[in-house]
């Protein structure tokens, strides 16, 4: 499709829906932008559960509770409503791991956050190529574009 | 201009342009809350550049994000958040890489009625099978208590780099249904044109479910309209039993449909997608939180294949003692054991974090070693040896932190290399 009548479309269908969405009430229930400060999570992982009922509040909080693989298991918690995680993250500690276009990897950006398991600690051109032949499809995820894979290419092409 | 002094100027020129506008803003703007944060990373180390064997590689980096507006509440505000890099000492090792990037930039307007959220500018849009970065237009909104729609579409950055970028578009969105938070059923649609021919085309089913006995159901399937076929599915469930956590999964990749077909997609994987093959993995995680001083993990996930008869498996342990505030010693041991003798390696890692170490003048003491041994030697040898030891200090009320780390390693593909990096992060609050 060309891109002129594309984006027309498109900003036609925000302003239509924009205008459905301030008309329409709503008795739902809406997040906070940020997770109570008085609550006073501390600097460490937290536990959702330690504080909230798993069920009957908003949230099946057990979904959220950050063990320590949470770094790697996060997909469906985050896929499903990011406001939950805007709540205590904003998007740049998000691009640590995520980002097309970054260029240091995560390990050796945080080096010395040590408690965090960020993906890819140490030597891993070595171990990506057990990792990468075993689960191609776990990388694809954060390489799979032309952008993010920049690295990849002098070996890859 | 062509001294290191003035091409840093130059580089940097941008950001601190933004810098300098940003701190402006607020006199403009008058009781708007600003905030600044600026990571400044100088490391030192060897590499081999296409002139010379082991030359100077002296990259500096920034990092500057900037928050303008309420935080805490809702309304308008702007989101900055960028790098670049110069190499001091001019070497042509970065020479294939773009010097900088923009990750986000983006004015956004939400407000509590309808949970509204309007954001233009490059931005992340995640949600469903959407996890691109954008530049253009995003809106989330409830439709009344059941449903919550959110639409997006603009210029896809991860083509910006292939031939220009016009006729490249990404446009997308997702309808959600909830019956209450706890259950949830969402379709999402995602197209990506790339130079005027599509590239992706997927739709996606999430579904989220509160079963009894607190387990939660959660997962996702994909389809891909272009090649017609289910490239994913994952579907995982956990519940938490008094000081467990429990998780188990079980994904499907079909490699010609998830790796998509479209001529963008990078290698190795666009050579994976002709492959025929698909992947079915499954396992699970179980932390066990004894008390609030000790954690233990414990991890599995088990790899099959259709056409690729060597199956893998995948364990790991996991030991954390947790001291005052963010004091961690941990220790964690893997195996990946692959059918394939080159698809074997033993991984270890021991760390410590020592938050405010008594009698020290320092805001932190950090270590983590790490030793992998793999079955079949790579390029002649059979392990990676890494070592980092890190300590940091803050100083102006905590709004500055400098910190000072070393890494050490010595595997297949350097014999022994030493890195050093200097941290300083500035936090400023208007
Ligand atoms: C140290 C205790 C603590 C922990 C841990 C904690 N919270 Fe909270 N949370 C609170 C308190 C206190 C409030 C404010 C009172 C309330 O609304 O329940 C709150 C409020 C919330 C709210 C708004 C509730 C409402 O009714 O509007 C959400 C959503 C929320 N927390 C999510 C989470 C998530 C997700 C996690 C885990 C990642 C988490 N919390 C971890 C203490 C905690
Ligand atoms: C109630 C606040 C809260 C919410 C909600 C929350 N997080 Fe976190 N998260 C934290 C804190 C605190 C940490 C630990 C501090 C750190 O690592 O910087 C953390 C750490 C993490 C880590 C790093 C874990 C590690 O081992 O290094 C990831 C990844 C993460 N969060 C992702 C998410 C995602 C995705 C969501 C949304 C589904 C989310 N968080 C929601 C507070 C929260
Ligand atoms: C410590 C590194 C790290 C951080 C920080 C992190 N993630 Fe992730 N994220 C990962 C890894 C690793 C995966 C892949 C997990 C897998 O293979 O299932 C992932 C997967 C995801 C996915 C699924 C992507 C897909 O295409 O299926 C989403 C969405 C996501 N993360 C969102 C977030 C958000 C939102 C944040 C910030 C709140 C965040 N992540 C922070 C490491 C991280
Ligand atoms: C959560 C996102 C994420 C996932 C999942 C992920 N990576 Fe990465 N990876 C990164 C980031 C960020 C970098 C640093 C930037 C770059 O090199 O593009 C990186 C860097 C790398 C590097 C360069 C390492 C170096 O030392 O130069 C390799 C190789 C790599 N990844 C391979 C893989 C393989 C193989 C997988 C799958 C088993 C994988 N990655 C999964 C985010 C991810
Ligand atoms: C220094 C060179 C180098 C770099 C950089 C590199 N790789 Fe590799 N990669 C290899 C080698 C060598 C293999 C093993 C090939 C084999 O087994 O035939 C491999 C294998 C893989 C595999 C397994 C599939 C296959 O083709 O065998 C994946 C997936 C993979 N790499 C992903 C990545 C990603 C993603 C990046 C960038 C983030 C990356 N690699 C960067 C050298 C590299």
């Amino acid at each position: 499709m060309p891109r002129r009548p594309l984006l027309f479309s498109l900003l036609l269908l925000f302003s239509f829906l924009l205008l459905v969405a301030c008309s329409v009430h709503d008795q739902g229930y809406s997040l906070p932008a940020q997770h109570p400060p008085e609550a006073d999570l501390g600097r460490n992982r937290p536990t959702c559960t330690d504080c909230h009922e798993e069920r009957g509040g908003p949230l099946a909080f057990a979904d959220f509770n950050h063990t320590a693989y949470f770094a790697e298991s996060h997909r469906n918690a985050a896929g499903r409503n990011v406001q939950v995680c805007n709540m205590c993250h904003q998007p740049s500690f998000c691009n640590t791991c995520h980002a097309t276009g970054i260029e240091l990897k995560p390990s050796v950006k945080n080096q010395s956050d040590t408690y965090s398991r960020t993906p890819h600690h140490g030597d891993y051109l070595s171990r990506h190529r057990i990792d990468g032949r075993i689960d191609p499809g776990s990388c694809f995820r954060c390489h799979g574009n032309p952008k993010a894979a920049r690295t990849c290419a002098p070996c890859h092409g | 201009m062509n001294s290191p002094c003035g091409k840093l100027v130059r580089r940097f020129g941008f950001l601190c342009g933004v810098c300098g506008l940003l701190l402006s803003a607020p006199t403009v703007a008058g009781a708007m809350e600003v905030r600044l944060n600026s990571q400044t990373l100088l490391l030192f180390m060897q590499r081999n550049t296409s002139t010379s064997a082991d030359a100077s590689v002296i990259p500096l980096y920034e990092y500057l994000q900037a928050d303008i507006g309420a935080r805490s509440t809702r309304g308008l505000s702007f989101h900055f958040y960028g790098w670049a890099r110069e190499d001091l000492n001019d070497s042509d090792y970065y020479k294939d890489n773009p010097d900088g990037e923009l990750l986000y930039g983006y004015l956004n307007y939400s407000r509590p009625f309808n949970n509204l959220n309007l954001r233009l500018g490059r931005q992340y849009v995640i949600g469903g099978l959407a996890n691109n970065s954008i530049d253009g237009l995003s809106l989330q909104t409830d439709l009344g208590p059941d449903f919550v729609l959110s639409i997006y579409g603009g210029l896809p950055v991860a083509f910006d780099t292939t031939a220009g970028r016009s006729g490249d578009s990404i446009f997308g969105g997702r309808l959600v249904w909830h019956s209450d938070s706890l259950h949830e059923v969402g379709l999402s649609y995602q197209k990506t044109s790339n130079d005027g021919s599509t590239e992706d085309q997927r739709l996606g089913l999430d579904l989220t479910l509160a079963l009894p006995a607190g387990v939660n159901l959660s997962g996702r399937s994909t389809y891909n309209l272009e090649s017609d076929g289910f490239g994913e599915n994952f579907y995982e469930a956990r519940f938490a039993l008094s000081d467990f956590n429990f998780r188990t999964f079980f994904e499907n990749y079909t490699y010609a449909d998830y790796f998509a077909p479209g001529k963008q997609t990078p290698n190795p994987f666009y050579v994976l997608n002709r492959g025929g093959e698909a992947q079915t993995n499954f396992g699970g995680d179980v932390v066990w939180r004894m008390s609030s001083d000790w954690e233990f993990g414990a991890k599995t996930k088990f790899y099959t294949y259709d056409v690729n008869s060597s199956s893998a498996a995948y364990y790991s342990g996991l030991i954390t003692w947790h001291g005052q505030d963010l004091t961690q010693i941990g220790g964690e041991v893997g195996t990946m054991q692959g059918d394939a003798a080159d698809n074997k390696y033993i991984l270890s890692r021991a760390f410590f974090y020592w938050d405010r170490p008594a009698g020290l003048p320092l805001a932190f003491i950090s270590g983590d070693l790490l030793y992998a041994a793999y079955d079949q030697p790579i390029y002649g040898q059979d392990n990676s040896f890494f070592a980092s030891l890190g300590a940091g200090q803050r100083f102006l009320d905590d709004r500055l932190e400098l910190k000072l780390s070393g890494d050490y390693s010595s595997d297949p593909y350097f014999d022994s290399d030493l890195r050093t990096m200097l941290v300083a992060n500035y936090r400023f609050d208007y």
